[in-house]
């Protein structure tokens, strides 16, 4: 226990210190934070526009959606749904509360969620005046645009695993065939095992610690106020920040590239999640939701997006443990196959 | 005994890296494994301590088998790799403190050995110097100093010199010799012949993966046929005078280097004074004329044929 203290000590500040580090940890975040703000935000129409849902006027839940804050309810018959749905409104609700729309996007969802927290509260038979529905939304009004909250929730998704760095850092240091160090401390008593858990335990911290910057730089810089469920987006985060060790450790481990390759192939990969999960382009995303719905739930970026997104913003919590447990998975696959490249006691050639 | 190696095979496909090597290691003894360039001495080394694996031999350090898991026997090596390895974010004090940690839990005793290293191998002034701001010897005595603060028994020091200036080369060996004074055997890799005569007790003369010959150096060079040298430089000379030298008791050969000839005599008296009187009777000037003994690398030369460079 006294070794690994004085492991994490030794390799936080190593780390820390490093000018990789606190470039691809610390500033290319909050130089990335700062470009989405400023270019997305100058070309995305700025203000989210209310809600226009269309509702039988006999229908008894009307009332409810007439309460809630950010939807403008419209009355329409059956018959005029499919004209309607061409210009005025963006989905109608039907008395068994089926909805109906012409395409699918950010405000279809929104009223697919409302709709289905009505259900839930019918079942449970607990009266509507109960729910403050605006206060689960007011956030996404507030917004200065619901695709710029995609974005910044797919870049800190994104640098939530850049412990990939450290990840692959403290591979090579206990490796003798990727390393000058790693033979050095191969020969010391020290436990492979202690060292590695050691560098796991920096690296979560560090990469935390830099993800805190980025957040408080998001409020409070940048104003954009992202989180309102606090304790399942921390975990998410944490999730996120445990996946990218692992992986840093799995490419650290399953080859014996250079140094800076590997860091390439991490770049690569987590932009290219990030790419996938909405950062570039929040259209991508929503292409591939619709296009290929299992890439969304298997991109380890795109589920900490995806329910960043909804429970900040769409108060829903529903697929935060299948998240999780995705998530977790990797994980364990990543430590897992790593062990069995990392296990080798002695090499062939160093 | 301290180390045995036996028969020790290491393939790198199909190079023979290590082929049937022999050694053993005395306890107290600074041994030096003297060849060229990639003739094993490295790859020797890292398979006594169990970084690389081996096809065939067997290795005992401390009278017990050497594995990667052998933690006790681990607590009692010190290695000085061929390249600096620290790491490159901690400073001098941090890096020596943190290798000694590895070996020694007490705080007080780890204070203690840090301080002792850090003033044997001169870095008093550095200490809170990064490794990038050391010059390239200071770096070096860095390098030892991770690998020496625990007090090991035994040390391997693999080519601690190389790239090293006049000064930190001649801190580094007196450094060497006081580390034997005071117990620790060690294991002195080198393909400088002069540091391998300063400094060891014995040495290990490899070539190709093999050990040639072992001995003190008295021994090494006993084994070999030249006894002298006499270095000459002739004002003008022809090449039927040089001819005529062979016939001079004792002369082995006669060999032009630049401006000078150097005649190799084996073991024979009277050497020097038969070689004047030949510069006598066949009226020759000379500019300079000094004997050498014959150095290690006569000995390498005539067992294998080649000069031993750099």
């Amino acid at each position: 226990m006294k070794n690994i203290f004085r492991n994490c000590i030794y390799q936080g500040k190593n780390l820390f210190r490093d000018a990789g580090f606190s470039f691809w940890s610390l500033i290319y975040p909050l130089i990335m934070a700062v470009f989405f703000y400023i270019t997305i935000s100058g070309v995305m129409n700025l203000e989210l526009e209310n809600i226009n849902v269309g509702i039988d006027s006999e229908n008894p839940i009307s009332y409810i959606l007439e309460e809630i804050e950010f939807l403008n309810v419209h009355k329409v018959h059956e018959d005029e749904v499919f004209k309607k749905l061409d210009d005025e409104i963006d989905a109608f609700i039907d008395d068994d509360l089926n909805i109906k729309v012409k395409e699918s996007g950010i405000n279809q969802t929104i009223i697919k969620e409302v709709v289905e927290q009505i259900r839930q509260m019918k079942k449970l038979n607990r009266p509507f005046d109960k729910y403050d529905f605006s206060v689960d939304y007011i956030l996404g009004r507030n917004q200065k645009a619901n695709s710029l909250v995609i974005v910044f929730y797919s870049l800190i998704a994104m640098v939530s695993t850049y412990g990939v760095f450290a990840g692959i850092e403290v591979v090579n240091l206990i490796q003798a065939n990727l390393s000058n160090i790693g033979a050095r401390i191969n020969i010391t008593p020290l436990k492979k095992s202690k060292f590695l858990l050691s560098g796991v335990i920096v690296a979560l911290l560090l990469n935390l610690f830099a993800n805190s910057i980025l957040l408080i730089f998001i409020k409070y810089v940048l104003k954009l106020n992202l989180f309102s469920e606090i304790k399942y987006s921390a975990i998410l985060i944490i999730m996120g920040n445990l996946f990218g060790v692992a992986l840093g450790v799995f490419i650290g481990s399953s080859n014996k590239k250079s140094d800076s390759v590997k860091i390439i192939m991490a770049i690569t990969i987590t932009l290219f999640l990030s790419f996938a999960s909405g950062m570039m382009n929040p259209q991508i995303k929503v292409m591939i939701d619709e296009k290929a719905p299992i890439l969304g739930k298997i991109n380890p970026i795109s589920i900490i997006t995806n329910n960043l997104y909804r429970i900040n913003l769409l108060n829903s919590t529903k697929s935060v443990g299948e998240g999780i447990l995705i998530l977790s998975l990797y994980c364990v696959a990543l430590i897992f196959t790593s062990y069995i490249f990392l296990r080798g006691k002695n090499y062939d050639s160093i | 005994m301290v180390i045995k190696v036996n028969n020790l095979v290491k393939r790198y496909k199909e190079l023979i890296a290590l082929d049937h090597f022999n050694m053993e290691v005395k306890e107290g003894e600074i041994l030096g494994l003297l060849g060229p360039n990639g003739c094993g001495k490295t790859t020797a080394v890292n398979c006594i301590l169990s970084l690389l694996s081996f096809d065939k031999g067997e290795i005992e350090v401390f009278g017990e088998k050497m594995t990667p898991n052998t933690y006790n026997i681990k607590r009692q090596i010190g290695l000085v790799p061929q390249e600096v390895s620290v790491f490159n974010n901690l400073n001098v004090k941090e890096n020596i403190d943190y290798f000694c940690g590895l070996y020694v839990d007490d705080k007080n005793v780890r204070k203690q050995y840090v301080e002792e290293a850090i003033e044997f191998v001169g870095l008093k002034d550095y200490v809170k110097f990064y490794p990038k701001k050391l010059s390239g010897g200071l770096k070096r005595r860095l390098n030892i100093a991770c690998g020496i603060v625990h007090k090991p028994k035994l040390i391997f020091l693999d080519e601690p010199t190389v790239a090293v200036d006049a000064q930190s080369r001649n801190f580094i060996l007196n450094g060497i010799k006081k580390l034997n004074e005071e117990g620790s055997t060690i294991i002195y890799t080198t393909h400088y012949l002069e540091e391998a005569e300063m400094l060891c007790n014995r040495i290990i003369i490899m070539d190709k993966g093999r050990s040639l010959v072992s001995g003190t150096i008295e021994e090494l060079k006993s084994m070999i046929t030249t006894s002298e040298k006499i270095v000459v430089g002739f004002l003008d000379i022809e090449d039927e005078v040089i001819e005529n030298m062979k016939s001079i008791p004792h002369v082995i050969d006669v060999e032009r280097e630049g401006e000078d000839y150097i005649i190799k005599f084996e073991n024979g008296i009277n050497n020097l004074a038969n070689l004047l009187d030949f510069i006598k009777a066949n009226n020759l000037t000379y500019t300079k004329l000094h004997s050498q003994l014959p150095s290690l690398n006569d000995v390498f030369l005539e067992l294998t044929g080649k000069e031993l460079r750099d």
